[in-house]
């Protein structure tokens, strides 16, 4: 008997298909809704149609909310890259206090999804600060997605070997062709994969913006806005869409990443 | 460092002034008051609102353990390319945004829902069933779909790195496969088993989406309650001080479970 004969059993695949189905059926029944003929959101199936996708997308609102979020996730992907990449690069020297990095980098995950939401309402509402996506939103999805950002970054970095860089400066090379010629090709991967994975956690998010966007929209907004106000038929389509876009970024995360930890450091 | 200084560490202080203040009708007042943690102490709404929410957060945890241990046995037995593909097919839901997939659950237990469509189907019932939404089930079932990723990675992350030789050495001696799970597996699991349950109890404590959308009125928790003190009923010091009611609970519960496990390996075991 092999040691997984103790794992593989028949009853454990069995389970895995059910669990898997209970992952799966919700998506599948949200992709079946959203080519349904029917002017109420539900069964019975009552024929094929694509008109929901052409009214979720009419208007332009979609478009409009799409954009921001596009944006807003590329800029807070991008600061938040940067920090972390500093503050990985900061944690392979020693100094004071160093013990309370690791602690205070994880704040941002460990405070309840609620609290983060009203806490930068209050923060920017009492500093007078403007409402919005550039002011307030920015900031607080930097400030979630940077642990994320940290996290991924920080292994990849703190088991690169140092000698490399040390046999380029014993040739030499300046700090700065230091980092782009010997240090940059190495992290690139991982840096791509920590740019993305931030996207789709910025572009996904939803309590930490609600508070402090006032009137612009993201994609999760302006989805919620639609659910709260009424169910409307096209609801699915939007939500497939949505999906579709988070899950491909991801995926292209996700294969990049598979390759970084696969190969030698 | 600075950033988290100023986004993360500053607005909690901010908060915790702000949770001493007091809100009248014509705006936030200045005056330092323990008026509002008296408040949620004495007000049996809040406190029992809060005691409902760790509940709540508590069963889904444990739904969600029970349910995400045997999946994580059943990836771990898989090896290479099956394994990454059903690795992948784990993640693919959890990569849209938690409002799409707390909203997917309505269109199934709903009304006209996919369920009721089958107990319809299959003669059950004769009327759609009204019962599967708009309460605390309702939630558990959210709140397990949206944050299983959390508890199934680390878990699988810790069932792998236990050496099949350990395992071995115990069926050579003669243990039978429940003994092995019992003496062997589940305590060097124990790990992912923490890592995983401390991050969906924590992401549960603080939900807002799921319950709102899933919970009705029975189903309320406290992210519900402190949203509609800021969006509603504009008491934002009452809110503010629940919020910190609440990252003080977090905390105290951190505190213990960190000091057996550490941070660090809790994280980052963890990430997703």
């Amino acid at each position: 008997m092999r040691p997984e004969g103790a794992y593989s059993s028949l009853l454990l695949r069995v389970y895995a298909a059910l669990f898997y189905a209970f992952l799966y059926v919700p998506i599948l029944v949200l992709i079946i809704l959203s080519f349904n003929n029917s002017p109420a959101m539900g069964f019975p199936f009552l024929g094929f149609t694509t008109k929901w996708y052409g009214q979720a997308l009419a208007g332009g609102e979609l478009l409009t909310a799409l954009v921001n979020s596009i944006m807003l996730g590329v800029v807070s992907a991008s600061v938040a890259t940067v920090l972390a990449l500093l503050a990985s690069f900061g944690l392979r020297h020693r100094f004071p206090l160093k013990g309370l990095v690791f602690p205070v980098i994880l704040i941002p995950i460990v405070m309840p999804g609620i609290v983060s939401g009203v806490l930068l309402l209050v923060y920017i509402g009492l500093a007078g600060l403007p409402y919005g996506l550039w002011s307030a939103v920015l900031p607080a999805h930097i400030t979630w997605v940077l642990p994320f950002a940290f996290l991924t970054l920080h292994p990849q970095i703190s088991r690169f070997d140092t000698s490399l860089e040390e046999a380029a400066m014993d040739l030499g090379a300046r700090p700065a062709a230091v980092f782009w010629r010997v240090l940059f090709p190495i992290i690139r991967p991982a840096l791509i994969a920590t740019l993305l994975f931030s996207f789709t956690i910025s572009f996904d998010e939803f309590i930490r913006t609600l508070f402090v966007i006032s009137a612009e929209r993201t994609v999760p907004i302006y989805l919620w806005v639609l659910i709260i106000d009424r169910v409307a038929p096209f609801l699915p389509a939007m939500g497939v869409v949505l999906m579709a876009i988070s899950m491909a970024i991801a995926g292209a995360g996700f294969v990049l990443t598979q390759r970084t930890s696969t190969s030698p450091n | 460092m600075l950033w988290l200084l100023v986004f993360a560490i500053l607005p909690v202080l901010f908060l915790v002034c702000l949770s001493l203040w007091t809100a009248t009708i014509f705006g936030i007042e200045q005056t330092w008051t323990l008026a509002n943690y008296q408040t949620i102490v004495s007000d049996a709404v809040y406190a029992s609102i809060l005691l409902k929410t760790l509940r709540i957060s508590a069963i889904a945890t444990l739904l969600s353990l029970a349910l995400s241990y045997p999946l994580a046995m059943f990836l771990v037995s898989l090896k290479g390319r099956t394994r990454s593909l059903f690795l992948l097919l784990i993640f693919l839901p959890f990569w849209s945004s938690y409002v799409v997939r707390s909203f997917m659950w309505l269109p199934v237990l709903g009304k006209t829902g996919l369920v009721n469509q089958i107990l319809l189907a299959l003669g059950i019932t004769n009327a759609p069933v009204e019962w599967l939404l708009f309460n605390e089930g309702a939630v558990y079932v959210g709140l397990v779909y949206v944050y299983t990723l959390f508890m199934v990675l680390p878990i699988f992350l810790s069932l792998d790195r236990i050496d099949p030789s350990v395992i071995e050495a115990a069926l050579d001696l003669g243990g039978k496969p429940y003994q092995i799970f019992a003496r062997v597996v589940w305590p060097l699991s124990l790990p992912g088993v923490w890592s995983g349950c401390v991050m969906v109890f924590l992401i549960s404590v603080g939900a807002y989406v799921t319950p709102q959308l899933l919970g009705g009125t029975s189903g309320t928790m406290i992210g519900n309650v402190i949203a509609g003190q800021f969006l509603n009923t504009n008491n934002w010091p009452l809110g503010a001080a629940l919020s910190i009611a609440l990252i003080v609970m977090v905390a105290v519960l951190f505190a213990i479970v960190g000091r057996r496990l550490g941070l660090k390996q809790l994280f980052l075991g963890a990430r997703a």
